[in-house]
């Protein structure tokens, strides 16, 4: 039995409006497991992510990343932060600051890593996407594809234990959607513990261990890609995956 | 349209700008010349640059004797044995022998030595520059107040700007003159320094806050989700972008601050302004000195633009 590295227990989320966003939700997520999470647009799955590294907070329930708990005003988020990572839908990468330097500021801040370890680590991780080239260069000269694997090494600049995506190719051109995932493959091939939020019915079927279906709030139903791909899923899950995969 | 169509079109547009321009100064030329008034703008380039010399006066009583070249002179002090070797002159003023008081001109160096108006221009620069150093400051911390999440922080910056807007800046001057001043026992030059970096930073913290709310929120959240404090976010992601966004209206606010300062003049201070007015006083040339105050305003805040356009260019690369 592998370690859990993520325990998410009866979380629900109220906006003040009244507006529920997550209700009652459970899930854990062990060392080296592959997550995603999918379903509709508005049914939380992206409020469940953000709720891990506390970018949204809760209304009940209680979050235990790397055994800390997450909401609690004592944890120091700071370094809990600093060893799980997130990758952005819209990127968001510093655009003031070249491609070196986004992957070497925070390890710079946060760690204070001398200048010199932090640019050969930066270096290696630009290397293993693929950009090493475009050190030099500021996020704007970038393609969308580009500009996404600069984000996830920047992320892995902290060594992380956690990486959290959140829809990680929505925002790119359908050709450049592949590159992306290719390097979250190979994360996940060395043992990345990664929870990921996604439309990407092909990746999660080929990478996830388990899939998440989340509807209104609440998760749906979880299993293995092979059953919840398959013919034993329940109605309303087909429906969505027909929508999803014909639409 | 051809590219030499466009450029002679260009041109032409050129030219009527130049006309309207003249017709303008021939206007106000005419003007001038149709009031009851004798110009005299011979007599204002003295009071910005001297060409008079430099006085060399007297520090003491006593008797003159001159040097045998002529370059050189002593003064014997009249009750003590001091004595003061006074050389480096172009002309002299006194005589052999000539009983003189402290303080009196001795000798006349040649030179150029600043006049009123420069003094003043220089002290309206160290002003304006020292102001805005401090409106900076105030400015980004009371914008920082603006966005925090903290509601003290937030009613309190609120409050500054509010009171600081509300008020006109000459009331503002006379109370920190008079009131803050003499509560903490100022100079009038550090009290103009603080009422105008208070008056430039409730502006300038508006100008930051707009900066950093024009900033998208993922930046935080990207910066926060790699462990930055917020203030370390803040200060290495959120301000470099803001305050690139808002350059060009921190601009705008610190050529106000310049031409605020002029305002600084109703306390004992010899700024650009007051420097005019005491020009006008002794040359009874107002429509000169006034003229000449203003191209000199005009100086200043035109090589603060520039620097500023140069300095925008610099920060264009994303």
């Amino acid at each position: 039995m592998t370690e859990t590295l993520i325990e998410v227990s009866a979380v629900s989320k109220t906006y003040a409006n009244g507006v529920v966003a997550l209700r009652d939700v459970s899930l854990a997520v062990r060392k080296g497991e592959v997550v995603c999470i999918v379903g509709p647009s508005g049914s939380g799955k992206s409020t469940l992510l953000r709720t891990l590294n506390a970018l949204e907070p809760i209304s009940s329930g209680e979050v235990r990343v790397l055994g800390q708990a997450v909401h609690d005003p004592r944890t120091d988020l700071n370094r809990l932060r600093a060893q799980v990572g997130m990758v952005f839908q819209s990127f968001n990468l510093f655009p003031h600051r070249t491609v070196l330097e986004n992957l070497m500021l925070a390890p710079r801040i946060v760690r204070r890593t001398e200048a010199a370890a932090a640019r050969e680590r930066a270096m290696r991780l630009l290397g293993k996407v693929g950009l090493a080239d475009k050190r030099d260069q500021h996020p704007a000269q970038l393609s969308g594809g580009q500009q996404q694997r600069v984000a996830i090494a920047r992320a892995l600049a902290m060594d992380p234990a956690i990486l959290l995506f959140d829809e990680p190719t929505s925002a790119l051109d359908p050709e450049k959607v592949n590159e992306v995932l290719d390097v979250m493959k190979g994360l996940a091939a060395e043992g990345m513990t990664m929870c990921v939020v996604t439309h990407e019915m092909g990746f999660a079927r080929a990478v996830a261990h388990r899939v998440v279906f989340m509807e209104a709030g609440s998760i749906a139903h979880v299993d293995a890609p092979e059953r919840f791909f398959g013919p034993q899923a329940p109605p309303r899950l087909r429906e969505f995956l027909g929508q999803v995969l014909h639409g | 349209m051809s590219a030499a169509e466009a450029r002679s079109r260009r041109w032409a547009w050129v030219a009527l700008y130049l006309a309207i321009v003249m017709l303008l100064a021939a206007g106000v030329y005419a003007a001038g010349q149709r009031v009851d008034y004798s110009w005299h703008w011979e007599r204002v380039p003295g009071y910005v640059l001297s060409f008079d010399g430099e006085e060399l006066r007297a520090p003491f009583d006593g008797f003159v004797t001159l040097g045998a070249d002529g370059r050189s002179l002593r003064l014997s002090a009249l009750r003590t044995a001091e004595t003061a070797q006074i050389t480096g002159f172009d002309r002299l003023v006194v005589g052999e022998g000539e009983l003189v008081f402290e303080g009196d001109v001795l000798a006349i160096q040649a030179g150029i030595t600043p006049g009123p108006l420069a003094w003043g221009l220089w002290l309206t620069l160290k002003l304006s520059a020292l102001s805005l150093l401090f409106a900076l400051v105030i400015g980004v911390v009371a914008g920082l107040g603006r966005v925090a999440a903290n509601p003290a922080a937030r009613a309190l910056a609120a409050t500054y700007v509010e009171a600081i807007r509300g008020t006109p800046l000459l009331v503002q001057i006379f109370i920190f003159y008079f009131f803050v001043g003499t509560v903490l026992d100022l100079s009038a030059f550090t009290a103009g320094v603080a009422a105008l970096a208070v008056f430039t930073g409730a502006y300038v913290a508006e100008i930051v806050r707009a900066g950093i709310e024009a900033v998208p929120r993922g930046q935080m959240e990207a910066a926060r989700s790699l462990g930055l404090s917020y203030l370390q976010a803040m200060r290495h992601v959120i301000l470099p972008q803001a305050f690139k966004k808002s350059l060009p209206a921190l601009a705008g606010q610190f050529i106000n601050l310049i031409k605020d300062s002029s305002l600084v003049s109703v306390m004992a201070l010899t700024d650009l302004t007051k420097a005019g007015r005491e020009v006008v006083s002794s040359t009874f040339s107002p429509f000169e000195v006034w003229f000449t105050v203003a191209a000199m305003y005009l100086l200043l805040t035109g090589a603060l633009s520039l620097w500023v356009r140069r300095l925008e260019r610099r920060l264009a690369h994303d």
